[in-house]
């Protein structure tokens, strides 16, 4: 089994592209997705990956502009040359120090050790591979958000960035809700979706900060624990016969749940923090750009492989831009949707 | 020349903002974030552009500014610098007398990178597992 280190780190990532690359043939898939200025054209093999790519995406619609094109591939060996991935074999791994070693050579990476996965990926050319031990060997989060990585690469090369937050929005203007995990965050876009609010997505939205912050649609996939599912009547809405995802969690689309078609973007105008209140009612106060920094920044940098500095400074930039809000989330989703409908309308 | 008691930023991996006029630090090379009070906002600002210790005496009682700086170092945020003091800023004397909270840094750490070694390969050959191989 080979072993990479730091040193050999970006010879092996240019052997793999080109291996993938002269294996093209050999993929029985192609896909082609149109997102927001992207066109991204994976090449892969039967498979969970495969329906993911098919349900998980929300396209981009109509004619664009400046649209740039990402090949990636996705394989394992036995499919044409493509080789058995590596280990790694450095006595230590940091996620800097690897993202540093590819960025100098103009590559970009992310290695799950457990699986020897890899996504390696060459930004002037706009080709990535994502190479596996077999057709199933990927991180169980890979099919919520697939190929996140790539597109996150994509995007923070164009000043854009895949943020880790939920939104929603009336008449094209919108709320960003950032913060950890368990904070009330998918439930609170659920709620409001289930109320006739907008949404562009709750986990990863597409964010640009040109004239003004904008958020735009990625990812379709909602996940909502079993409480949850049920607190909010998606059990009797939607079924609750899927299995649950490596979470434990329902996921389910949000094309399933929108009150109408997702809209194309949503001028963001306030950031916002939820968390679970005490009280039978939902509140809004002000809260310092700091907290909300801490709040927005820290799940975003470090879910994305690489692009530390940029994603500091672009999260900075955001939150300077907007005023910050706490949400205290009520027990009752309607109540919570009611009182963030009422924010969007005097907002807008 | 060596001056003591001026500091300045201890890497390049350690890049801080400011939002109206509290300061949120990340150190890149592990992904901890750094979130000070307001007189540390202001003290942060002061000691990382350069100003010494000595040029806050007054505005800043004296043990505490002597163990937030040991913090600072403590974190790998701050080290000591041979470089000659900078002038206090104007606006400090104001900010710190506004300021409510006293001199605090504290350490966001629950999203930082874990360092992962690989337990079976990079051993000390005599010792072996799981004496990890120290970097030559």
């Amino acid at each position: 089994m080979p072993r990479v280190t730091m040193a050999s780190l970006p010879d092996y990532a240019r052997y793999v592209i080109a291996a993938a690359e002269a294996s093209a043939a050999y993929f029985p898939i192609t896909r082609t997705i149109r997102l927001p200025g992207l066109e991204l054209t994976a090449h892969l093999v039967p498979g969970a990956l495969a329906e993911s790519l098919d349900r998980a995406f929300i396209e981009a619609e109509g004619d664009q502009v400046d649209v740039r094109h990402l090949r990636v591939f996705i394989g394992h060996p036995g499919i044409g040359d493509l080789p058995e991935p590596a280990h790694w074999g450095d006595a230590h791994f940091t996620e800097h120090g690897f993202a540093q070693k590819l960025a100098e050579a103009g590559l970009r990476g992310l290695h799950f050790h457990d699986l020897d996965f890899w996504q390696l990926h060459d930004l002037r050319r706009h080709v990535g591979v994502q190479l596996m031990r077999s057709t199933d060997a990927f991180p169980p989060w890979e099919p919520g958000s697939p190929l996140r990585a790539f597109l996150h690469w994509e995007y923070a090369a164009r000043g854009m960035r895949l943020t880790h937050a939920g939104t929603f929005g009336l008449d094209g203007k919108g709320a960003l809700l950032a913060g950890a995990g368990g904070a009330g965050k998918s439930g609170t876009v659920v709620a409001g979706l289930l109320s006739g609010l907008d949404s562009v997505g709750d986990d990863y939205v597409l964010v640009d900060l040109e004239g003004g912050v904008r958020a735009r649609p990625l990812f379709s996939t909602l996940k909502q624990d079993p409480k949850g599912f049920a607190r909010l009547g998606l059990k009797t809405r939607l079924g609750a016969d899927g299995p649950l995802n490596w979470q434990g969690k329902h996921t389910f689309h949000i094309e399933e749940i929108a009150p109408r078609p997702i809209p194309a973007t949503l001028d963001i105008f306030a950031l916002m923090v939820p968390h679970i209140g005490r009280g039978e009612t939902s509140s809004i106060m002000p809260m310092s750009r700091r907290d909300a920094m801490m709040a927005l920044a820290p799940s975003g940098i470090a879910q994305m492989p690489g692009e530390r500095e940029s994603g500091f400074r672009f999260f900075s930039d955001l939150t300077r831009l907007l005023p910050c809000y706490r949400i205290s989330l009520g027990p009752d989703p309607e109540e919570i949707a009611g009182t963030i409908a009422d924010f969007l309308a005097r907002g807008s | 020349m060596h001056h003591s008691n001026v500091y300045a930023v201890a890497s390049k991996d350690i890049v801080f903002e400011s939002f109206d006029g509290e300061a949120v630090v990340l150190d890149l090379s592990n992904g901890k974030y750094f979130g000070f009070s307001d007189s540390g906002s202001a003290v942060w600002q002061a000691l990382s552009s350069g100003v010494s210790m000595q040029a806050l005496t007054g505005m800043v009682d004296a043990a505490a500014l002597e163990a937030f700086v040991a913090r600072l170092v403590e974190f790998g945020l701050l080290a000591p610098s041979d470089a000659p003091p900078q002038p206090l800023p104007d606006n400090l004397p104001a900010a710190l007398a506004a300021a409510k909270e006293p001199l605090n840094v504290s350490i966001h750490d629950d999203l930082a990178d874990l360092i992962i070694v690989d337990p079976i390969h990079e051993v000390e050959e005599p010792l072996g597992w799981p004496a990890v191989k120290q970097a030559s």
